[in-house]
């Protein structure tokens, strides 16, 4: 991916030359190691800000929602798919947005790194398998395979599924991945177990809501945990509003989650709620075959109804 | 003000005497992160840490914190009449807070110890808290503590101030607070090493790498800067979580609700963030901030421009960057103050011509 | 509900027609019977708002 960036700076310009866009969503360079920040370009001149390497996680669909410029977005395997979502879901025209595809190799787990070494990282830098992390006192060589973040490391769609035009060639896929193993680990636990675990998953929440709000499917206008009529959900830190709050988010991204891992990167208290999103994700592709944000044409799982959908919970 | 020296072997033994006047509260390490908790008995806090992910403001102005109950029961005379909840205000200290949190709490005093209103919760745990800080030798990149009014040894805020000298640790009493803390401690021997202190404080100075400048945001006019062509881009990324201000020792804002379970009821109040849609939300439905941008400007503005100008105390930071390193997308105070000190109005006439 | 651990037997769904008067006997026999089995629920069940 290391040689996107000026790829995107040419694109960008020429778009926003052409006039074909108002706006080219994109990433420029963090003040952290390990960070980029979100931004957005209007002008020619200012594409030179645009950056591309393996600490571009955020989701960008999130920044498209209910916009009504014309926009070029740089969108990764798993933000394409929540494109596709917000197209199907009414949040952005198809063609207002010109979609710049982006194959994608993974994005490094800044926690996981942080692990891995002693010391405040001071500099991190990259090439195409490995990563550099460099503190005060020595300088650690990572293989990047190994440093992604777990829903990079499990994903089997890099690249983008809808484009208008691509970065680069899309890069091979992943196959035999077990995108489950820790979900049926969880499945196999009786519920004393498994509700003993989400207690323990989720006690440090703060409920600062970075989750909910990196994420680009939650997008209403009044979250349920905000209403005040009626109020569905304490507000206060009892554990079982906390919980509530996380076991609904859940459910309402169930057959529209796309695991880009946004959540759990935006979480300041390193809470993995993606074990929540995946149990609903694997049910979709058991039950219904369903996997979210791949075709503009399918109706989504939860949406269509098909005479062979099971039913043997309907006693 | 009095030096003492304590060998690190007697300090487990200090704090555990101590313990029997005084709840204690440290840094403990839960999961992946440090968080200040009050300690178990014989638990000890754990220095090991560079700053907690939270700050501890929680321990003065808990995230959830019950204020009065009721009964809603009509056969019980007191029913539908608010009452106090017993609290737990007996002396309690924070042993490794640091200079920089510790400075945190006076500028939260502006906030809740005015003349006209004083706010009984969090003066009654300010009161019977005594800090004990612990002075920070390893300052992170994103420290720029030194030019938010604050430092590593910094003093304000604290009633004494440990540092680490080999085998023992220097403590400077700085309080008659910190002074009843030493003798709870037993920590009593004497030591002439101010110049110890004094090196302490200038290394650590200098591994500060990272500063703002806030010169100008005093003399800037608060319409122009209100009114900034920036705004917009810096507020872009920003997705409205509270990570910043729940994670800032200076963010004070809260929210009052009630609980009914049956028939009895509390009121409690919770952190609240200027960066949720609801919280300027009024009951009209109107919302005088309902942007995303109305809102980080908010948050700026008050740290570094109403706060500046209402109590002329600096700003409303004191540069302990947890902020920065936690922000999910990357908004960098650093960047927004410096954005905010060096913004010139267009000229007048300019833009009149 | 299930996996977030809810026991399996506290939740059933059930189709009923109102003329299916026995099925609902049925039903709700199958159903107190399980739920009493498992005793109270003692999850899930916020008693008083719990602050730090």
């Amino acid at each position: 991916m290391l040689g996107y960036t000026e790829k995107m700076r040419d694109i960008a310009g020429r778009l926003l030359k052409e006039c074909t866009v108002d706006m080219v969503i994109g990433f420029r360079k963090g003040t952290m190691p390990m960070m980029n920040e979100p931004c957005f370009v209007t002008k020619p001149e200012d594409v030179q800000w645009l950056v591309w390497d393996s600490n571009c996680g955020i989701n960008l669909a999130n920044y498209l929602t209910n916009r009504k410029e014309k926009i070029a977005v740089f969108a990764k395997g798993c933000d394409s798919r929540n494109i596709v979502t917000h197209i199907i879901e009414n949040k952005i025209k198809r063609d207002q947005v010109t979609i710049i595809g982006v194959p994608c190799t993974g994005m490094i787990d800044k926690r996981k790194i942080t692990g891995l070494v002693t010391g405040e990282i001071l500099e991190v830098s990259e090439t195409e398998n490995t990563i550099k992390v460099k503190t005060a006192d020595a300088e650690t060589l990572l293989d990047k395979n190994e440093v992604l973040q777990q829903n990079c490391a499990l994903c089997v769609h890099r690249n983008p599924v809808i484009f208008d035009e691509m970065v680069a060639e899309p890069v091979e896929e992943q196959t035999d991945i077990d995108r489950n193993a820790d979900i049926r680990k969880i499945e196999e636990m009786d519920s004393e177990e498994k509700w003993q675990f989400f207690e323990d998953l989720l006690r440090p929440c703060i409920r600062c809501y970075a989750c909910r709000n990196a994420c680009p499917l939650c997008y209403c206008p009044t979250c349920f945990v905000d209403e005040a009529k009626p109020q569905w959900v304490g507000k206060g830190q009892d554990p079982v509003d906390v919980r509530t709050f996380h076991f609904l988010r859940a459910y309402h991204c169930a057959g529209r989650c796309t695991d880009c891992g946004a959540c759990e990167r935006a979480c300041p208290v390193g809470i993995n709620m993606r074990l929540l999103t995946r149990k609903l994700e694997k049910d979709c592709q058991d039950q219904f075959g369903w996997e979210a944000g791949l075709s503009l044409d399918q109706p989504p799982a939860l949406v269509a109804y098909q005479a062979n959908d099971p039913d043997a919970f309907i006693k | 003000m009095t030096l003492v020296k304590i060998e690190k072997k007697n300090w487990a033994e200090g704090l555990t005497a101590a313990a029997d006047a005084y709840r204690l509260f440290g840094p403990v390490k839960e999961k992946d992160y440090h968080q200040f908790k009050e300690l178990e008995k014989g638990e000890m806090p754990d220095f090991e840490m560079v700053n907690t992910r939270l700050s501890p403001k929680a321990l003065l102005f808990p995230q959830s914190e019950e204020m009065l109950e009721y009964s809603l029961d009509e056969s019980q005379d007191d029913h539908h009449i608010m009452k106090e909840i017993a609290r737990d205000d007996t002396p309690r200290a924070v042993v490794g807070i640091r200079p920089c949190d510790a400075k945190s709490t006076l500028l939260v005093k502006l906030n809740f110890d005015t003349p006209d209103v004083k706010d009984p919760y969090w003066l009654n745990a300010y009161r019977a808290a005594t800090f004990i800080g612990m002075a920070c030798d390893t300052p992170l990149s994103t420290c720029f503590c030194t030019t938010a009014g604050c430092g590593p040894y910094h003093e304000e805020g604290l009633d004494m101030l440990v540092m680490e000298q080999g085998d023992a640790y220097l403590a400077k009493i700085l309080s008659d607070k910190g002074k009843a803390f030493a003798d709870a401690a037993g920590w009593q021997a004497a030591s002439d090493d101010a110049a110890a202190f004094e090196a302490g404080r200038q290394a650590a100075e200098d591994r500060i790498v990272s500063t703002v400048k806030t010169d100008n945001l005093a003399e800037t006019d608060l319409l122009e800067l209100h009114g900034a062509p920036f705004w917009e881009d810096i507020a872009f990324s920003c997705i409205n979580c509270g990570t910043c201000t729940f994670s800032c020792p200076t963010c004070w804002c809260f929210d009052i609700q009630d609980e009914v379970h049956g028939k009895s009821g509390v009121r409690m109040k919770n952190w609240d963030s200027c960066m949720f849609p609801i919280f300027t939300a009024h009951t009209t439905g109107h919302n005088p901030r309902d942007t995303k941008t109305q809102r980080v400007r908010q948050r700026f503005m008050h740290k570094l421009k109403y706060f500046v100008d209402k109590y002329e105390a600096g700003i409303m930071c004191v540069g302990c960057g947890r902020c920065v390193r936690q922000c999910p997308v990357n908004i960098d105070i650093r960047r927004v103050c410096e954005q905010m000190n060096s913004f010139k109005p267009a000229d007048a006439c300019a833009v009149e011509g | 509900m299930e996996y977030m651990g809810i026991e399996r037997d506290r939740l059933h769904m059930s189709w009923v027609s109102s003329a299916e008067a026995t099925k609902f006997i049925d039903v709700v026999t199958r159903v107190t019977e399980a739920v009493r089995a498992l005793g109270p629920n003692q999850h899930y069940v916020k008693q008083k708002a719990k602050v730090a």
